[in-house]
């Protein structure tokens, strides 16, 4: 699994691709903390754009509740987008969907940021 | 350190040391069954999917009936979380005796026989401090009356015990309902948890075609 992490101006962009098991989440949740600590601290939204993540596992689901729980603590805004149809199907299974914000794609996602 | 099967067992507790899911609470075996689940995932032993539960590892945790669950899987088909948590159901009388032991020897629980109505022996497990099992129910109240995201430990605890019912035990109806909204946007975000609520639905639609069945 890769991530890839882009501080724009006005957001903070995480792309994971992929496979979210087990094996792949220490490390990404690493660089996700890393990128909500900073987004924070510029109290920029970030955004999760999910499109080439392959593959998530229940270990994987963690890493995307501690990250939405800590924006939240950070009172930053966490929005995740186009998720693809298997990764879709474990959060709408989990519930996932229904505490997080999902986006249909990362457009709507950064219209959503910018109020557009 | 308290597990999440612990603490599941721990709401379960009444003031007389009673264990409340024997009162009729036929969601507790597999909310049991799934607390050890999330215990062995969360410790890096399994990891699940919406098909199969896969083990990463066999090597003991060290908690007897987290280990006993770990054994069947690493020995048993590759299969969902619902077929294991229907598979180790049997199991769960045994598993949970365990984990009281453990919580007897760790000085949470005392172990005391009775009898009632001098003939049928009973076991009941009164608290010892209390400590544990009161932050027990401060979680699942902080969670619930709070506003945050939980914890992955806190929901899945929420959802298990709800589907234990055993918010019962420490909330009143009137509250229940008050909370509802939250309980099922906070509890069990969760494959394993969500596997056991549906176990458990399945289960009441079952019972309730019986009792609804012609019986001629």
């Amino acid at each position: 699994m890769n991530a890839s992490i882009e501080n724009l101006p006005n957001m903070t962009c995480i792309r994971p691709s992929g496979r979210l098991d087990f094996e792949a989440a220490a490390s990404f949740q690493t660089q996700v903390d890393q990128a909500i600590a900073e987004s924070v601290k510029r109290q920029a939204p970030v955004v999760m754009d999910c499109n080439g993540l392959e593959y998530v596992s229940s270990a994987g689901l963690r890493v995307f509740l501690v990250a939405a729980r800590a924006a939240k603590a950070g009172s930053v805004a966490f929005i995740v987008c186009s998720l693809t149809p298997s990764v879709k199907e474990v959060f709408d299974v989990s519930g996932f969907g229904r505490i997080i914000d999902v986006q249909a794609d990362f457009a709507t996602a950064s219209a959503k940021i910018t109020g557009a | 350190m308290i597990t999440l099967a612990e603490e599941l067992i721990l709401l379960a507790i009444e003031d007389d040391g009673a264990i409340s899911y024997t009162a009729g609470a036929p969601g507790f075996a597999p909310a049991l069954i799934s607390a050890y689940l999330v215990e062995l995932s969360t410790n890096g032993r399994i990891d699940a999917d919406l098909s199969t539960i896969r083990v990463l590892s066999s090597k003991p945790t060290g908690l007897p009936a987290e280990d006993k669950v770990l054994e069947a899987l690493a020995a048993g088909p590759a299969q969902s979380i619902e077929a294991w948590l229907q598979a180790l159901q049997a199991s769960s009388p045994a598993l949970l005796k365990m984990s009281l032991g453990l919580l007897v020897s760790r000085g949470i629980l005392a172990a005391k026989d009775s009898r009632f109505m001098w003939v049928l022996q009973s076991r009941r497990y009164p608290v010892v401090e209390g400590r544990e099992q009161k932050e027990a129910k401060l979680r699942v109240l902080g969670t619930l009356l709070g506003t945050d995201i939980p914890t992955p430990h806190d929901s899945a605890l929420v959802g298990l015990a709800r589907a234990a019912q055993l918010l019962e035990g420490f909330l009143t109806s009137a509250e229940i309902s008050r909370l509802e909204e939250r309980i099922s946007l906070v509890g069990g975000i969760d494959l394993f948890v969500k596997a056991a609520e549906a176990a458990i639905r399945a289960e009441s639609t079952l019972r309730a075609t019986a009792f609804m069945s012609p019986m001629f």
